[in-house]
């Protein structure tokens, strides 16, 4: 009675829901010339971008009937577990927006197919080697780069000009930071706000200006090296926060975007940041409220790890070709220019760096966060497989420690470096 | 025997002390949905916002196709309480009534059934589901709602159903009332209060939930409300707070209308007297 009157009740309803369900993708293979609708799942998240993305689907729509585009939205914070899922079931969108970080995991198990064949010469030609890189292996490109994020300086204007402090030039060296620093640390207030709440990724980033490589090799061969360079940047801003006591220190306990409040009250002269914080001053400051981007940071150089955004095609995509035009065009440098002004982020080509600079005029330190992004390049961890794993469970805890004053320098090159045997087996 | 007035002065103030920890995550997002972004960004913070500022709301209503997803949500939401009570009642109540060597091991199986982690079976479940063509459809969802909340629901129906004495359902037999009539006229009234508490509970894990939604559905006219809150995050840990703000009031309401509806009709103590001794 029981099992009948369950199996009757559940075969019933699922019957009758199935009834009623449609099923929306209809992937047929093409030829260049049938016409065909493409999905773009796009993660464009401010307004002035969401609207320029769209922008460019209609443009291509309307010059491109064979080859149509439909702008579907997604959420970079669920972008992966997604994606996961749909390589498995064969329903990932024609073209994915993703970050580099993200697709390497993709492009090792062959889930991304490679593009390169369907770039321009034009496109190949305006991104530099390093930044192409981070989308390729083994010669194949898996992803056109887009808009990238630098680690930058903001100040703010008034307490600079207090101090005294001219900040000019191509770049500012870190001696020259931890000296601004000091200079503006007076009556309460501190020279420089951090919010290094999740440290690695800003330390490693960073590292680049001292050539901190981490790790040799690539995949799970990788071997961590820690020596003096990969420890520069946190025994500098170690320095700066208890010896010379001008970071204040709660503010390494927060995220970048917490210590803003902090920033616009004058607790702090300057922070350190994603160059994208830059939108969040501009629209949320109080009035009058003076700030500028200072130059580059640099020790040996002012280079520093490019995980550019990127627009990949599944490997297992019916529309490979066409999905590669659409990339083509999107990565024209009117196009490229037109989101990285939206979301403040810096365009992979110096072409569409040209034109945000001359759509702004510089302004609201456009032309030090372009200047940031010139040098952006493949760093050593991003071959390395294991690095989530490393970062999450090593890295962090050990920076974060460090940064408390609760272990020295050394106990935490032995952390980063016993860690990696520990995750890496 | 009378409470003391002193017993009775700290019994309200546990309870007031009870309802501003309850209220006072809902007062502040009220209050943030209306503050402008200059407010968000000020360094001494109020609970009340200085200026009153609709335009979080028009930019949660405008940009994000807020109003589809609660639809969706409602959608999805109702039909799934109505398929688990529809299930859940007959067999929760063979569960309680029938004794047999299967019972410890289905109730034990409902039990361990609950531990599985979502993005354990969510692969697999997109595999079976992507044949029968129910990906990215409502009916879809509504099926994998309706399974994963229905160990949980039989596990609360069939205490509820084991509470009424069964001297009431003889009673009734003696009557010449016969299993079917016994259930619909006599167990069903009785399990009112449990009934309420299961499509509360149903009706929640479906509105708040965010992963199968995700995974089983593509098309943006189908998306749901967790996944279209999800939208106000960026990348980097960014986040439009004034806008989410406003969302997550508009998305609220639709459940505190079904609570405050269905609240008042989770009257208890319908049962007593109704057996002697």
């Amino acid at each position: 009675m029981k099992k009948v009157m369950t199996a009757l009740l559940a075969a019933g309803a699922l019957v009758t829901l199935a009834a009623c369900g449609g099923n929306s993708s209809n992937n047929s293979s093409s030829s260049s010339t049938e016409k065909v609708t493409l999905k773009f799942q796009s993660l464009a998240f401010q307004k002035t971008t969401v609207a320029a993305t769209k922008k460019i689907v209609d443009d291509w729509n309307a010059n491109n009937p064979n080859i149509q585009v439909e702008y579907v939205q997604g959420s970079w914070d669920s972008v992966h577990d997604q994606l996961v899922t749909q390589f498995q079931g064969g329903t990932a969108p024609d073209i994915i927006h993703d970050e580099s970080a993200d697709i390497t995991g993709f492009v090792n198990q062959g889930y991304l197919a490679d593009i390169s064949q369907y770039l321009s010469k034009e496109t190949k030609d305006a991104v530099s080697q390093g930044v192409w890189d981070t989308v390729s292996k083994d010669g194949k490109v898996y992803a056109a780069p887009t808009l990238m994020q630098s680690y930058v300086v903001l100040a703010n204007s008034n307490l600079l000009k207090q101090a005294g402090i001219t900040a000019t030039g191509d770049s500012l060296t870190w001696d020259a930071l931890a000296a601004d620093a000091k200079k503006l640390t007076a009556g309460g207030k501190y020279g420089l706000g951090w919010g290094l709440k999740s440290p690695t990724a800003t330390m490693l980033n960073l590292g680049l200006n001292f050539d901190a490589k981490y790790f040799d090799g690539s995949g799970t061969a990788a071997k961590a090296t820690i020596g003096d360079a990969e420890l520069e940047v946190p025994k500098r801003i170690h320095a700066m926060a208890y010896d010379d006591k001008s970071i204040d220190p709660t503010s390494l306990t927060q995220s970048g975007s917490d210590v803003l409040p902090g920033f616009y009250a004058g607790k702090y002269g300057m922070i350190v940041a994603g160059n994208y914080v830059a939108q969040q001053i501009a629209e949320e400051a109080p009035k009058g409220f003076q700030w500028e981007v200072l130059p580059p940071l640099k020790g040996t150089s002012t280079k520093q790890a490019a995980n550019p955004q990127t627009l990949s095609v599944p490997a297992e995509g019916k529309h490979i070709e066409q999905s590669g035009k659409f990339i083509d065009y999107f990565m024209k440098a009117e196009n490229l220019a037109a989101v990285g002004q939206g979301d403040w982020l810096i365009p992979t080509t110096q072409a569409a760096r040209d034109a945000i600079q001359k759509a702004t005029g510089g302004k609201n330190g456009w032309t030090q966060t372009l200047a940031s992004g010139t040098e952006l390049t493949k760093a050593p961890f991003q071959s390395v497989e294991n690095y989530p794993k490393w970062k999450d469970q090593i890295a962090t805890p050990a920076f974060q420690e460090f940064l408390a004053n609760k272990t020295d320098l050394a106990a935490l090159g032995k952390k980063l470096s016993d860690g990696w045997g520990q995750v890496n087996n | 025997m009378r409470t003391k007035p002193a017993t009775r002065f700290l019994q309200y103030v546990a309870v007031i002390c009870y309802l501003v920890f309850l209220g006072f995550p809902l007062l502040w997002l009220i209050s943030s949905s209306l503050k402008s972004p200059q407010e968000f960004a000020s360094i001494t913070p109020s609970i009340l916002p200085k200026h009153f500022d609709l335009s979080n709301y028009s930019d949660a209503l405008n940009e994000q196709g807020l109003v589809r997803g609660l639809g969706n949500s409602l959608q999805i939401s109702i039909y799934s309480t109505i398929l688990v009570l529809i299930v859940a009642l007959p067999v929760s109540y063979a569960l309680a009534r029938f004794r047999s060597r299967l019972r410890p091991l289905t109730n034990g199986w409902i039990l361990v059934s609950q531990v599985f982690p979502v993005i354990l079976i969510v692969i697999p479940l997109f595999m079976i589901l992507r044949p029968l063509h129910l990906t990215n459809t409502i009916p879809g969802v509504v099926i994998v709602y309706t399974v994963w909340s229905l160990p949980f629901a039989l596990w609360m129906l069939q205490g509820y159903v084991a509470a009424v004495p069964r001297e009431l359902e003889e009673a009734a037999s003696v009557d010449g009332a016969g299993r079917i009539r016994t259930i619909v006229s006599i167990v069903m009234p009785l399990l009112r209060p449990g009934l309420i508490a299961t499509a509360m509970f149903t009706f929640i894990s479906a509105w708040n939930e965010f992963f199968f939604a995700l995974v089983l559905l593509q098309d943006p006219q189908l998306k749901t409300l967790p996944l279209v809150l999800a939208r106000f995050v960026g990348a980097e840990g960014q986040v439009q707070f004034g806008p989410l703000a406003a969302a997550s009031v508009l998305a609220t309401v639709p459940s505190l209308v079904f609570f405050a509806f269905l609240q008042r009709r989770l009257t208890s103590g319908l049962l007593s007297g109704a057996v002697k001794g």
